[in-house]
Formats: C-alpha cells, structure tokens, sequence
C-alpha cells in the first residue's frame, strides 16, 4: 500500500515512502509541510486552489496521487521567487491589489507563471479564460486580469 | 495640514499597497489548515444521508477497531454529557423560535447533512475509511421540503416539539401602541384600495449564498493551565468564545477563541455558532489531545451557505406621478432547521425586512415576515445580509410602477429617493448621512443615461435588445448596538488598543478576524496619519481573545465605521497625552492641536525647534517617567471604544447595461458601473476591490448559482460542479465610480463599505433585461436568471 | 474526498508491459490516463481500484501520426496538444474544438482524448465529436501469449454514459481517422452555463461536399444526453444536398435532430431550452463545418 518515491519540488529532491492513494496535494502540504497551496474543493477538481506545476505545466494537485509525481520536477508558489526576488507576478499582484483574502492565489499565481511562458502577449479576454480553472470569491477577477496583463508587459520588457 | 516646517504626509485616501500581501504570495499563510499542534488527531463528521428520519441504530464498532481511529462519538454519547443549544449569548432578543440542539443529531436527522456521528483518527484517510464503516438505520419521515410544506396544517414537524413549523414570525408596521397599529394598517389597506396605481407582484429568490474559498475549520486543545484553546474560522472569536464557555462549562478565563491570522474569506457564513467547534472543543477535553476538523467543501456545500431563498408578495399603491404612497409586503422563507447559534436561519429575513424600504420615502408600510422550518440546512449569512431579496423586490416594483404610469424607472426613482437625511424608516432603521440623489446623479452621469436611451433606439430599429436597469440600496455601516443587541444579543460598539513601544513603534489589537479585507493595512494607514509614523511602523493584531478588547465581529462593514473610529479615538488619546507631556517637558503652554504629529516628529507649530521625534518621546514615556506632569502617569497604551451617535449607512447605487439575444435568452453584461458613498476613503483600491468583488458575488449568485434539493430531500449542489460559481470568463469588469459626503459621526468621516455590496445587484441587472425586452412586455420577477428562463419568459409572454 | 486504499500501483513504460499488467484482469486492474474524471471517482470512492496502472509514462501512446492512410491519434494525447494540431484541421476539426474547450487549462494540461472515451461521461465532448467524425477505437489486450488487436467504430465503442464496449483487460490505444476527404470539414461546439463547464449539450458535425460546395454526406452527434453520445441520423439525411447559407433547410435538419432524440429536463436546462439549443449550436456548428470543407477556417 506503500511507495517509495523521489520527488524534486521547487529544486529540491525529496525521497519518501507514502501510501498510494495519498493525494499530490497532501503530500506537499502535510509531508513536506509545502503549505502554500490550498485545498478548496472535495473530489470534483474544480477550483484550481492546488494548482502547481510538474514538468513545466499548470496542474491541478489534488488530482494526482503523491505516486505519480515520482521522478517528476514540480514548482509550488513558494519555489516561485528567485533567491529573495519576487517573480513578476507576485509584484504585479501586490501593485495591483490582485488579492484579498489569499486563499486562491497560489492556484492563481502557479496557472499564470505557466500560461505566460506560453502567451506572452495575452489579451484581457485571453487572460480571463486562461482562469476558467482557478475560482475566486473575493476580487471578482478585475484585479487579477489587470496583475496578469502588467506581469506580461513587465516580463516582455 | 500645511503651514508647518515639512508638509505632512498623508496615508489616509491613498492606495497603500497592503502589508497582509508578501506572505500570501509566497504561500506563508497561516490559515487554519495551516496550523499543526503536536499530537494533534483528525475529527471527521459522518453526516446524514436523509433529509428527515428516526435514527433507529447507528453501529459504531466496526469503526471503533480500524486503524488509527481513537474515538467515535454519536449523539447519543455526548447528549447527557454536553448541554445542548441555544446558550443565551446566541440567542437574539428577538420573538423567534430557537431549537434545541447538540453538535450531533438525537433522535432524529432533519436535513441531508446533518452530523450523526463522529471520528477521531490520527490521519483523515483513515478517519474517511472508518467512516464507511459505520452503519445507521434510518426510518424515513416525510419531507417537509417548502414553507408551503411547512405550513400546511397538520404538515409534519420539522422540530417534533413545536406546535407547528413557524420559526419566527414579525410585523413590521407603523405606530406604537395598538391603537396606532391598527389606525396605520387600516390607511394602508384604504391607500391601496384607493390610490389610481395599484400593482400586485410577487418576487422569488432562489437559495443561494457567498461561499468563501476556504471551508470552515475547529482546533481545540485543553491544557490544564490554560484552559481551552480553540482556533476557529470565525468572524467572532468574541462571540464565539462566550458561547464555548458556556456550553462546555468552561470559566470564561479559562477559554481563549482565535481565528486564524488568515482566513479564506468570511462573507457571512463564518459568523454564525455552528455546531462544529463545539463537538471538537468537548472531544479536545475528553481525549486530552489536539483535535482538528477541516470542512470538506462537500460538507460546506451541504449545511452551509445557504442564504436568501424567500417569496416577498408585494403591493404598491402609488398616485399617478409615480409617487409610492404605501407597500404591503407578505415574505416567506425556507428557514431550514434553524439549528444555528446567533442567527438561527431566520435573524437575515428579519433584517431584510427591516430594510426592505430600501432607499425610498415610503411612510406607510405593512410588513410581515414569516420564517418556517423545513427539512433542510438553515439559512446562513450571505453578504447583504437578508437584503438581497428584499432589494431585488424593490428594485423591480419600482421599474413595474414606473412602466404602469408611463414614466422612466429614473424619473420614479428620483421622485421617491429620500432626500434629507437624517431619516428613519418607516420600519424603524435610521440612516445617519449622506446624499442619495448626488450618488444617483453620479450613477446616469456616468452611464449616459441620455446617451444610453438613443443607443438603444438605434439597436431596437437594428433588431437588438439592450437594456439599462438600476439597483440601489443603503447597507448598514457597523450596526450601532441599537440595533445589534434586539437583533442578535451583542454590542455594536467598536473597540481597539493601541500600544506604542519604547522605540516608537505601534501595536493595534482589536477584536474582529478579517478575512481579506486589508485590515491590517487600512488600520495602519489611520495610525500612520495619527501618530505621523510610517504604515510600516505598525502592527496589527486581530481576532485572538486573550488579548484583544471585545469585539463583535467582522460584520456588517464594522471596520471601516466602528474599528477604525476606536482606533482614532484611541491614537488621540495618546497624543493629548504625549502633547501634554512634550509641552510639559517644554515649558510651554500647549494642547494637543499646538502640535503637529508628522514625518516621525512631533513638533511645536509655533516654535518649530521645539521638536523631538515620536520615537523619543516614547521612550522618555515608557522607559523614563521622570518629573511627568502633575496627575500623569507612565505608559502608552489605550483602550477606546466607540459606539457612534445614530446607526450609520453607506450608500450605494448600480447600473447594468446588458444585451439579450432573444432567441436562445442569452445574456451579455456590457456594462455595470457603480456609484458608492464610502464617505471619506481610507484606501480607495481597497474600496475598488470590495464593489468588484461584491458584485460579482451579486452577479453570480443571480445567475448561476443555486442550492436545489430534490423532492426527498437530496441536497443535489454540493460540489462546484453543480454549485456553479462564475468564473473569471463569465463577468465583466465592474466599473466603480464615487460620490462620497464624508459621515458626520465618525471622527475621520468614514464610512464601512463591503456588506451589501451585492444587494442591489439582483435589481439592477433584471432590470436592464425587462428594460431590454420592454418591447416585447417581457417582465421577470423570479430567480435565478439564467438563458434559460429569459427565453421561457419571452415564449410564455409571446403565448399570452 | 480521500481515496480507499489502493494496494498496488504501476507506472509502466511501455505499451506491453501496461498489456500485461492487465492481462487477465477482470475489474481489480484501473488504468489512469490524464485522471481528470477518473480521480473524481476515486476520491469520491465511486471506483476503488486495487491496483492502479498509470499510462503517463508510455510515451508511445501520445502523438498524432497523420499518414496516406489517414490519422492515428495517440490515447494519451492531452487535450492541450489536440487543441492546437493543426494537421486535424478542415476534416476533423471538430477533434480541436473539442479539445480546446474542455473545462480550463490545466485540464487540458493533463487531461487525454483516451480518456474521455473510456469514461464516456454523459456530459463530455470527446465522445460524441467521435462519432461525428466517424472515428474508429483502436484496443489491444492480450490474449493467450499474444497481443490481440481489434478496431470498432466510435458509435458502437460508446454505448450509454460511462459504459463502453472495452473489456477490462484491454487498452484504448488509438483512434484512427480515415484518411481526409477532400471537401470535409467538421465543427464541435456546447453550452453550459458557466465558461468551458460541462456541456448540457453539444453538438458536432461532419460534412462532406462536393466541389461546389453542397453537403453529398452528413455526421451529427449530440452529446449531453442522458442517453449517451448519439447520432441523429434524420438530421444527417436532410443536410445532403445543403449548402452553407441554406438557412432554412438547415434549421429544418436541426429540427429534426432535436426531434429524434431523447432530450432530459434536469436542472440545467428543459427538453425544450436543449431543443433550442441543439437548433442554435447546431447552426454555428453546420455553418463551420461548411466553411472548413470550403477550405476556410
């Protein structure tokens, strides 16, 4: 029922044993007390709160087991500043009050990083579709789509 | 402020870039999922899978022996041990029913998701795995599953002890005495019988409420000496700490409540005293361990959240200009079972109904508000708070009156907005300042009203249906203890300490748990302007009952009123204070205003060499109390509080312009724009942040959300599948737009903003599509609106 | 929220090996492709696999291969890849539509065509884009000491929701499409209510014209059934002979679909509002298709 497993998580190599049915989420959260990302809905994957990044793209970490990361390269929000530099969208967000109570921007900020290494100049109606998968009850969005466009311009430059 | 040697820097009105930020962006949080104790195990609530039923059995022991559980408790284990609700401290004074209840059902189940039993296990995996293992009988009982339901005689009871299934029921009308009473409501009939405009309507609102992204959440710990610790994600730590107390029998001293340093948003439905943290406080004590429940959102979806879910039946007379001259109002809702401390499902009708003369000079009113029980979870705050229904009718009477005698919805709403304030409502409610028509004027402003008008000319000669509709509402700003002791048993008053260091830097502690709003920057920012320190010499501290003075909660935009207002009045204390010592120490004669706090400094406008920093001063006070003046003592710490002179509004006003395609019924908002009276802003972007939020809350629970149960009872929305909140592809942008009088009863003029942000939204936004189908004499008076029904409603009128 | 206990769990490389870690298997064996819909199940304990097998790391079961013979779409080629291959436009465009709008981006970072075909949820788009493109379910198991390969159609692969015609111990390894006409073109689209959400009904569309641009044979298939994904074979008969912009007649094919098939009430929609709907999105959907066949995007 158990498994070993090597995980690299924000550079970092991790070997483990852990029981095969224990979510991805829990494992960074309880096993590698990786915090940072949330956990907001039960089994229908919606919210996008555990979002973060294995082998370079957004996904949802409640929705894989810890087993399936096994030899695998993740990145998690607190991986996501560079030796005390805030990446650009953690600025963008905090100049443009892109969050209020926190509890979905990790989600957020892990989907972003991703989509805008693979759009560099989104539109606002791009940047709105590219958060279908990451639900937010505080900011009604504006903000956040402002922080992404601004983080964009600000990488392009 | 100017005239002095630098010019002093303001932090109030400007957008701070808030300090709560750098540690939610890089996943420091600390929310209660967050929070690890050691040797701390896993609550998990198995919960009822009928809606209303005998518990025949429950078998436990299969669960009892698998791995890693320690305990299983049911409500019959813990129904002679712990006393049951209500406790007096959640209980309002108001002429309602209040059930008796513990954390885990007896007897019976009387919704889908009620708790049955409970598990204690060293990890939640296992805890799930016992949880299927335990096995319950249940004898089915018939659904009461409406107020129609409820209220039939000889339905069946929801609460077997009760003559009936009426939870609280209240007339809201004009007069005093009897006499008055019964003079006022036979005008009422007389104008409604004999004005020239008289419309009969009823209004439905669906069950939906404000969800927070973080599910709720209990850890208790019992230690010997310190009594009991309980963390818990509430809105009241205050208030939940009373209540803990008294139904654990813990001394009041010896029980210490926190919520969380981050909370995942609140919005109402971590106000309530739930079940929950009772049950995880008294397994806390009988295991001797740390106990943690986390909510599932399947959990929060089932018993939680649930707001609004009323039929308001309304009648309006008016005179032939569109003036209202009497409304009779009937509402029912679905109160659920009403097993909740505080509100009890039915506290948000009731306030609903208080306000439910909205932003309009109606004097004759007759109101009755009827709350039944059903077989379902009970109402639970939703953010406008009782008023999103009550709005909605409203908003939309108001169009209806104003197609019925020929005139624009503005010009009716001109006619009947209250103009001078002061004003008190025909139900009771004082609103305390502001300018309603300069909010409104502001609104057509920026809408272009005119403009608008000839556009949609064009588009209807074009074959397009757009639409402009309004939605206005006064919320309350704080709720003045006028208010708040009748409704729910607790103060209004704000309350905050500040405590200056020796070296000059500021600690705020103050009762309330944010949960998102900025609160530790706002308040900074009112220090900052105080003292004349820097934001960034201040911290805060919030929601931890050991140390901070009692506060009621984050309610009802209580921080933007009440706390900041205690904060000043607290920093002005301090300042007369030091003032007073610093001339003292001068050898001048000087008060508090001869002064000028500014850039770290405290210097003397008339002498500006007599100038010593904030720093200084404050050490000289705390670390050196020599030759102080007569009658003074050391330190720099205050307690204020403050209750202001009249129950307090903020104003607010929206439009929404949307275009319906007619065939299929769908909608495009093209836009929604907002006007708000915040009074005087502390953080405009802050501000900003609460209308877009709160509106597309408004925006999402009018069109995509809703609780539906079955006709047995099933709660079939308990995941985000089915529970659709809109997403970031499904709104618009709002814009947001100010016309602010500063407020007169508080000492910087603010107002609290952010609790009724989505009660004018319903109106405004069915609104622009009756406006948009006006040609085709589509009115819609019910949600959710969704395609759907717009294009039934167009096929049903084309029938007609 | 937690799944149960899972006893074993392989992460094969190969096709084989992932062959013989089901032989034999009668239900104990869950493969998991992207998971987006089978760990729903798992977590909800709906499915309790006692051994789970993860494809995600046989790297020969992703890829598109478009050839003489026609395409070979790789199980586990994620949505996101699927979206954007251009080589499926004109003919089999639909295929990208499909893809492209599936739930939110980082669905579709995991998330495979193969997948959604072996789960066949009623409320998927795979599935009945499938059928519409007249697609053909390539499965593999083994049987005795050797690989058994066979080949059936989309249509009679799906059956009613979450029930296909795989045995448990085989393996969706491809769908293959014939090798694209000229003149064809196909379009998927649906509604929900909220942006990308599952759909309450979508519709997908495979035309073939002649030179001139009139419909000489039709595909529909309306997914969002209670029912499963189906064909509307009245609708397809009447679209022979149209053209793009032969409104009326078109509308009338439609009609006829929404006609012959079952449609449920729920709490999404009534039959009557996924009757419109079929008539509405089917219009976008022919209009697209005749336009892709036109060799217009």
């Amino acid at each position: 029922m158990d498994q070993n497993i090597s995980v690299t998580v924000n550079g970092l190599r991790y070997e483990r044993r852990v029981p095969i049915r224990m979510l991805l989420v829990d494992f960074l959260r309880d096993e590698l007390g990786l915090t940072g990302t949330h956990i907001a809905c039960t089994y229908e994957g919606v919210c996008g709160a555990c979002t973060c990044e294995m082998d370079g793209k957004a996904v949802k970490s409640c929705m894989m087991l810890a087993v399936q990361a096994n030899g695998r390269s993740l990145k998690t929000v607190e991986g996501l500043a560079t030796d005390g530099e805030l990446h650009p969208l953690q600025k963008a967000f905090h100049e443009h009050h892109a969050l209020q109570c926190g509890y979905c921007t990790a989600g957020i900020l892990m989907n972003a990083q991703e989509f805008l290494r693979e759009n560099k100049s989104p539109t606002d109606d791009e940047i709105r579709r590219s958060l279908v998968g990451n639900l937010c009850r505080c900011t009604g969005y504006a903000h956040i789509v402002d922080a992404i466009r601004d983080a964009a311009a600000q990488m392009r430059s | 402020m100017e005239g002095s040697v630098a010019v002093k820097e303001s932090w109030v009105g400007k957008d701070v870039k808030r300090k709560e930020d750098l540690r939610l962006l890089t996943g420091k949080g600390q929310y209660i999922g967050d929070i690890k104790l050691p040797g701390m195990v896993q609550l998990v609530f198995v919960r009822s899978t009928h809606a209303h039923a005998r518990i025949v059995r429950i078998d436990t022991s299969k669960a009892k022996s698998m791995p890693g559980v320690i305990a299983v408790v049911t409500g019959e284990d813990i129904k002679t041990k712990l006393k049951s609700m209500p406790v007096p401290v959640v209980v309002p004074a108001l002429p309602g029913k209040f059930p008796q209840f513990w954390p885990l059902a007896v007897g019976k189940v009387k919704f889908h998701g009620e708790p049955v039993a409970a598990i204690v296990a060293t990890d939640r995996y296992l805890a799930a795995d016992a949880a299927e293992a335990i096995e319950i009988e249940y004898q089915d009982l018939p659904y009461v599953g409406s107020p129609e339901a409820a209220m039939k005689p000889g339905a069946p009871k929801v609460h077997d002890d009760w003559p009936d299934n009426e939870i609280f029921s209240l007339g809201l009308t004009g007069g005093q005495t009897p006499e008055d009473i019964a003079k006022h409501d036979s005008e009422v009939d007389r104008l409604l019988r004999e004005s020239p405009v008289v419309i009969k309507q009823r209004f439905k609102v669906h069950r939906t409420g404000v969800t927070p992204m973080e599910p709720r959440g209990a850890i208790a710990n019992w230690d010997p000496s310190d009594g009991m610790t309980a963390w818990v994600t509430t809105q009241r730590p205050h208030i939940d700490r009373l209540a803990l107390a008294e139904i654990l029998d813990v001394p009041t001293q010896m029980m210490r409540v926190i919520s969380p340093r981050d909370q995942g948003g609140g919005f109402g439905v971590k106000a309530p005293f739930y079940r929950e943290p009772i049950l995880v406080g008294y397994m806390a004590r009988l295991l001797g361990r740390p106990v943690r429940w986390l909510e599932t959102r399947e959990e929060h979806l089932m018993v939680v959240s649930q707001e609004r879910d009323q039929v308001n039946d309304l009648e309006v007379a008016a005179d032939k200009t569109g003036k209202l001259l009497a409304l009779r109002a009937r509402m029912v809702a679905d109160n659920g079972d009403g097993c909740e401390g505080v509100y009890w499902g039915f506290v948000m009708p009731f306030l609903g109904a208080a306000l439910f003369p909205s932003s309009y000079d109606v004097k004759m009113w007759d109101i009755k508000v009827k709350c039944y029980v059903t077989n379902k979870s009970a109402l639970s705050p939703g953010r406008s708070f009782g008023a999103f229904p009550t709005r909605f009718a409203m908003e939309r009477m108001i169009d209806l009156v104003a197609r019925r005698v020929g005139k624009e919805p503005v010009e009716v709403r001109r006619l009947n907005m209250i103009k001078e304030l002061p004003y008190v409502t025909a139900t009771g409610v004082t609103y305390d300042s502001g300018d309603f028509h300069k909010v409104f004027n502001n609104l057509l402003d920026r809408v272009d009203f005119k403009g608008f008008r000839a556009m949609q000319a064009d588009a209807r000669k074009q074959g397009r249906y757009i639409g402009i509709g309004f939605g206005t509402g006064p919320e309350l700003s704080g709720v003045a203890s006028e208010v708040l002791v009748p409704m729910e048993n607790q103060p209004g008053y704000g309350a905050a300490t500040i405590r200056i260091d020796a070296r000059g830097k500021v600690q705020v502690l103050e009762g309330d748990a944010p949960t998102g709003q900025g609160h530790e920057t706002v308040f900074a920012q009112v220090i900052a302007d105080e003292f004349g320190i820097h934001p960034n010499d201040v911290i805060t501290g919030t929601g931890d009952t050991s140390h901070t003075p009692f506060g009621s909660g984050t309610i009802g935009a209580r921080a933007g009123s009440y706390t900041v207002s205690a904060i000043a009045l607290a920093c002005r204390h301090l300042k007369a204070k030091i003032a007073k010592i610093f001339a003292h120490d001068s050898k001048i004669t000087a008060g508090v205003d001869d002064f000028e706090f500014a850039r770290g400094h405290v210097t003397y406008k008339k002498d500006p060499a007599i100038r010593k920093s904030f720093a200084e001063l404050a050490n000289r006070i705390i670390m050196a109390p020599l030759n102080l003046p007569p009658g003074e003592q050391a330190g720099l710490d205050y307690t204020a509080f403050f209750e202001a002179d009249k129950p307090m509004i903020c104003f607010s006003c929206h439009a929404a312009i949307v275009e319906v395609d007619v065939n299929t019924g769908r909608l495009k908002i093209l836009r929604y724009v907002t006007s708000e009276d915040v009074g005087r802003m502390i953080n405009p972007q802050i501000v900003e942040g609460q209308v877009q939020g709160g509106v597309v809350q408004g925006l999402s629970n009018a069109m995509f959300e809703e609780f539906v149960y079955d006709e047995h009872g099933q709660q079939l929305t308990s995941t985000f599948e089915n529970y659709k909140l809109a997403t970031a592809a499904d709104v618009p942008r709002i814009e947001v737009t100010d016309a602010c009088t500063p407020c007169p009863y508080t000492p910087l003029g603010t107002r609290g903003l952010g609790e009724g942000i989505p009660g004018p939204v319903p109106g405004a936004l069915v609104n622009a599509v009756c406006d948009a189908l006006a040609p085709l004499g589509v009115e819609i008076n019910e949600l959710p609106l969704r395609p759907n029904t717009i294009w039934k409603a167009i096929r049903d009128r084309a029938t007609k | 929220m937690y799944p149960a206990p899972i006893e074993k769990y392989s992460a094969p490389t190969s096709l084989a090996e992932v062959l013989g870690a089901l032989k034999g298997n009668s239900g104990d064996a869950v493969c998991i492709a992207g998971g987006m819909s089978l760990m729903q199940a798992v977590k909800a304990r709906v499915v309790q696999p006692r051994h789970l097998v993860d494809l995600n790391n046989v790297a020969e079961l992703s890829g598109v291969q478009v050839g003489a013979d026609g395409v070979r779409i790789g199980a586990m080629s994620r949505y996101v890849d699927v979206a954007c291959e251009k080589r499926l436009h004109g003919a089999y465009q639909a295929l990208c539509d499909a893809a492209e709008h599936v739930g939110d981006r980082q669905v579709r970072n995991r998330g495979t065509v193969g997948g959604s075909l072996c789960w066949n949820y009623l409320a998927a788009c795979t599935p009945p884009t499938c059928i519409a493109l007249g697609a053909q379910i390539e499965l593999a198991r083994i049987n005795g000491s050797g690989t058994e390969r066979r080949t059936i159609a989309a249509d009679e692969f799906l059956k009613g929701p979450l029930a296909t015609a795989r045995r448990d111990d085989e393996l969706l390894v491809s769908i293959k499409l014939s090798a694209a006409p000229k003149h064809a073109g196909s379009a998927y689209k649906k509604w929900a209510l909220v942006t990308d959400a599952l759909p309450v009904v979508g519709v997908a569309v495979y035309l073939q014209t002649d030179a001139g641009g009139a419909c000489t044979s039709a595909r529909v298939s309306v997914g969002g059934l209670a029912s499963g994904p189906k064909r509307a074979k009245k609708a397809e008969q009447a679209l022979v002979g149209c053209r793009s912009g032969d409104d009326a007649k078109i509308a009338a094919a439609l009609a006829l679909a929404a006609g012959e098939l079952q449609l449920q009430s729920d709490m999404w929609a009534s039959a009557d509002y996924r009757r419109l709907l079929i008539a509405d999105i089917g219009k976008d959907v022919v209009a697209s298709a005749f336009a892709r066949a036109a060799g217009k995007n």
